[in-house]
């Protein structure tokens, strides 16, 4: 483990306009080792693997490949030093093979150009049987689980000869059985010698699988420790620059009645209504009590959740709120009704980027008596309104004449919880409220779940990170290919059960009829 | 800061002009003149005698009306290219008013000739925009044919269907005059009385009120009304205004009204305000101007205002260039042409830059110390 450095980066400095990135960043990633990065959105992760990658040139500093001096001008340069990046966002041909995917920009020819597939199928069928992938290579890509895929990633840059790879949040589109197997299949490269750095703001994880940990705070390096000298909340501490709770309060409150049900929904979408992403789906939202919905992302919870708040139509079944049928109401009634949304992606459905900061303040509360005046709008009671708001969920903003746009993630985040909780909501509808956000936001969001819940609201939480939904939710609903598959009460099921649920694996356990 | 944002938006339009006015130059340098004494010429010419500073702003009057038509559905994300085809209809539509219906009095009469334009307006864009909303159909396409049928229709009904029998014999193909009741007053008396007189001033009309009107209560209320808001909302980003529970479509749909109804009163400056008839050789083109205009004005409708009075200004210099310069208007079209090009390209550079001061702002984040930065790559 102790090896030579294979890469020494001294004094990064990389800036943006307003803000500076990387700032004298010194790293050292030794030869065979597993070395993760870990920091909050926007310490600077990001950039530092663009300049590894060549992606970005940096302002100051200097880089070291294995003892000499290097220029990494671009993915080729940083190919011919050995370094190669695994994307977090991955860059596949649904419609090609495995190997056809592998040789993609690089294709291995015969003197009049004939592509010499076979021999490169050999030769991907080797690399993998080296590296212990289960890969075939002549299986077509669009058949492949989420996690193949990212073997086929981790294949392409290996077959690109390259020693070291960066892999970019891999975890994050992976169900727990399959981190196990990304988590073996990355060791036993260590052990082919290969170098390994592995960038994730998941703690745990990150202390299971890497030797030794950087964490970066504001574009500085805080410190790097090694991962069997360090615990969870250190790293934390080192990352947010305080103390931080991992581990939330979830006293017992006492279920009330049912107030958001669904009866065997079911929702069509494409041509001719002929696909349906939910198929009769029955839950129902009890007051004070979180019913979290686990799944992978594309599993019918996106649909699930616009049929719920009236966005999209319910073609069978039936929709309740507070014992009432709205399943044919427009998305206006049904908020009028008391229900809040907490939209899984911000940007498309929670505000409006171009409009200033109080406007999105009161979007769908706009009609309210509160804020017109006649057909005016009223502004001094807006103004009121949205100081107490601003107030009172911390929004870190200077103006609020200022377009939303120019708000960090997660205090345009907070504009949206802040804004769904005004009105004393009946019920919430909040999918994947967390995501992006980091620690201090997360823990911020969470926290007004809680109390959400102790206030007797009814939560529906939707998310695709299944700690949270293990610590916040009361009954947990697991769901596969547009079904609701399974459903736990809090405690009864662990992580890995959940996973097996979640990719079709186990189905059917306590599922309403 | 507010007063710098503002300074940095207004900044673009000047930009944009000053680079229309370097290209001309160099087309006027190259057919060997001076460009200097070109613009001066355009300047002196168009802003110093009373006949054309009342030609811009009765040439001004449709454009502002076509600017304002299009922007209001720019405003919503709608492309209505089918201006050109609605002012047809409601140039049509009033005209057939005014002289078909006799013995109102002018309290009546007028009114009823605009809403008939209006209405007009209206009806040829009602049928791009239901087909737009119900079945999705493409609005640039469907106004566009609109335009076709439009220029089709009206050709006709011109020279077939109501040709005025009194010009039977002549070349003249026209409606039979409009009742005097329904003609839009001059403001020669107003103006008269200040001492200005002449065929210019004679021409003037109150329509120039009329849009001056609508651009500044359209501008209230897009800024202060909620249904203002609501717009805002559906074109900042459609998907957050359906999660927030604005109807998206019926605000689009009403948008795309609005402007074909403003649309129905371009041609009013014409046939009610000067000629008093529907001419087979009325103006044409205003609608597509008013693209241009609206692009100039950013969709505003008080800039829309002042992108129509620099187009009546450029026209008007054209004219002055051609006479007293002796060279050839296409090279102020040209500039006009230029001008237009060059805004969309400065408009999005403010934009940016405007972006990225406001997010520094916004957050009070500390700007890096601009010793140290180093261009970007």
């Amino acid at each position: 483990m102790d090896g030579e450095a294979f890469i020494e980066l001294h004094g990064i400095t990389k800036h943006f306009p307003g803000v500076t990135a990387n700032d004298q960043v010194d790293l050292t990633v030794r030869t065979g080792e597993i070395h993760a990065i870990v920091g909050e959105n926007g310490a600077g992760k990001s950039t530092l693997m663009r300049i590894l990658y060549g992606l970005y040139q940096p302002d100051a500093g200097t880089i070291t490949v294995k003892g000499r001096p290097a220029t990494i001008d671009g993915p080729r340069a940083a190919l011919a030093h050995g370094i190669g990046m695994v994307h977090q966002h991955f860059m596949l041909i649904p419609v090609f093979t495995v190997a056809e995917n592998v040789i993609l920009g690089n294709e291995p020819t015969t003197g009049i150009g004939r592509l010499r597939l076979r021999e490169a199928e050999a030769e991907i069928a080797e690399l993998c049987r080296r590296h212990g992938f289960a890969l075939d290579p002549a299986a077509k890509v669009e058949a492949l689980s989420v996690g193949e895929q990212q073997r086929v990633e981790i294949i392409k840059v290996l077959y690109r000869g390259a020693e070291l790879l960066i892999l970019d949040e891999p975890t994050a589109v992976l169900v727990p059985q399959e981190v196990d197997e990304l988590f073996a299949n990355l060791r036993r490269l260590k052990e082919q010698g290969k170098t390994i750095i592995f960038i994730s703001h998941k703690l745990d994880e990150v202390l299971e699988i890497s030797d030794r940990i950087t964490v970066l705070r504001r574009g500085r390096v805080v410190g790097t420790v090694e991962a069997a000298a360090t615990t969870k909340p250190q790293l934390a501490e080192m990352m947010v620059g305080r103390p931080v709770l991992l581990e939330l309060a979830h006293p017992p409150v006492s279920r009330g009645e049912a107030r958001l049900e669904a009866r065997a929904v079911t929702v069509a979408t494409g041509v001719g209504r002929r696909r349906h992403p939910v198929r009769h789906v029955s839950l129902s939202v009890h007051a004070g009590e979180i019913y979290g919905i686990a799944g992978v992302e594309g599993n019918g919870q996106t649909e699930l959740v616009e049929a719920l708040v009236g966005l999209r139509p319910i073609v069978t079944g039936q929709l309740l709120i507070e014992g009432r049928d709205v399943t044919q109401q427009s998305a206006r009634a049904i908020r009028l009704m008391g229900v809040a949304h907490i939209p899984e992606d911000r940007h498309r459905r929670g505000l409006a980027l171009p409009m200033a900061v109080w406007e999105n303040m009161i979007l769908g509360h706009h009609y309210r008596d509160d804020f017109v005046n006649g057909l005016l709008v009223d502004r001094p009671a807006v103004d009121r309104f949205v100081a107490q708001r601003v107030r009172d969920y911390d929004i870190r903003v200077a103006d609020t004449d200022a377009p939303a746009l120019a708000l960090s993630g997660g205090n345009q985040q907070k504009v949206i919880v802040a804004r769904e909780f005004s009105f004393a909501p009946r019920v919430l509808v909040a999918a994947q409220p967390t995501r992006g956000l980091d620690i201090g936001a997360t823990e911020f969001v969470q926290r007004q779940l809680l109390a959400a819940r102790a206030g007797g609201m009814a939560v529906l939480l939707v998310s695709a990170w299944l700690e949270e939904v293990l610590s916040l939710a009361d009954r947990i609903g697991v769901m596969y290919g547009g079904e609701l598959v399974a459903e736990f009460e809090r405690g009864q099921v662990s992580a890995a059960e959940l996973g097996l649920y979640m990719t079709g694996t186990k189905r059917g356990a306590g599922v309403p009829a | 800061m507010k007063a710098r944002l503002f300074l940095l938006q207004a900044a673009a339009p000047v930009l944009a002009i000053g680079f229309g006015m370097l290209i001309s130059s160099i087309i006027i340098l190259a057919i060997g003149r001076n460009p200097l004494e070109v613009f001066g010429v355009m300047v002196r010419f168009s802003l110093t005698r009373t006949d054309s500073l009342f030609s811009i702003l009765f040439k001004s009057t449709p454009l502002i009306l076509a600017g304002l038509a299009v922007a209001m559905s720019f405003r919503v994300n709608l492309f209505n290219i089918g201006v050109e085809g609605q002012y047809y209809m409601g140039a049509f539509a009033a005209a057939f008013v005014g002289f078909t219906l006799r013995g109102l009095p002018a309290g009546i009469h007028l009114p009823l000739a605009l809403l008939a334009a209006m209405a007009g307006g209206m009806l040829w864009g009602l049928v791009p925009i239901l087909l737009k909303i119900r079945r999705g159909a493409h609005e640039v396409i469907t106004t566009i044919m609109m335009n076709y049928i439009a220029s089709a229709l009206i050709l006709y009904l011109i020279a077939d269907v109501f040709r005025d029998p009194a010009q039977a014999g002549t070349p003249r193909v026209r409606t039979p005059d409009v009742a005097a009741a329904a003609r839009i007053p001059s403001l020669a008396p107003v103006f008269n009385r200040l001492g200005f007189t002449g065929s210019d001033v004679q021409k003037l009309n109150a329509l120039l009120l009329i849009g001056l009107a609508l651009c500044i209560v359209l501008a209230y209320v897009l800024a202060r009304t909620r249904f203002g808001y609501e717009v805002r909302a559906v074109a900042a980003n459609p998907g957050a205004a359906e999660a927030a529970g604005i109807a998206n479509r019926r605000v689009e749909f009403w948008m795309f009204m609005l402007s074909a109804a403003i649309a129905g009163l371009i041609g009013l400056n014409d046939i009610l305000g000067f000629f008093g008839y529907l001419d087979i050789d009325f103006p044409k083109g205003l609608g597509f101007l008013g693209i241009s205009i609206a692009l100039l004005a950013r969709n505003n409708p008080l800039g829309v205002i002042l992108a129509a009075l620099l187009f009546g200004f450029l026209d008007r210099g054209a004219q002055g260039v051609q006479f007293f310069a002796r060279i050839p208007k296409e090279t102020i079209v040209i500039m006009q042409a230029i001008i237009i090009l060059a805004i969309v390209v400065a408009y999005e550079l403010m934009t940016r830059y405007i972006r990225m001061q406001r997010k520094r702002e916004a957050e009070g984040t500390p700007t890096v110390s601009p010793p140290a930065m180093a261009p970007a790559p």
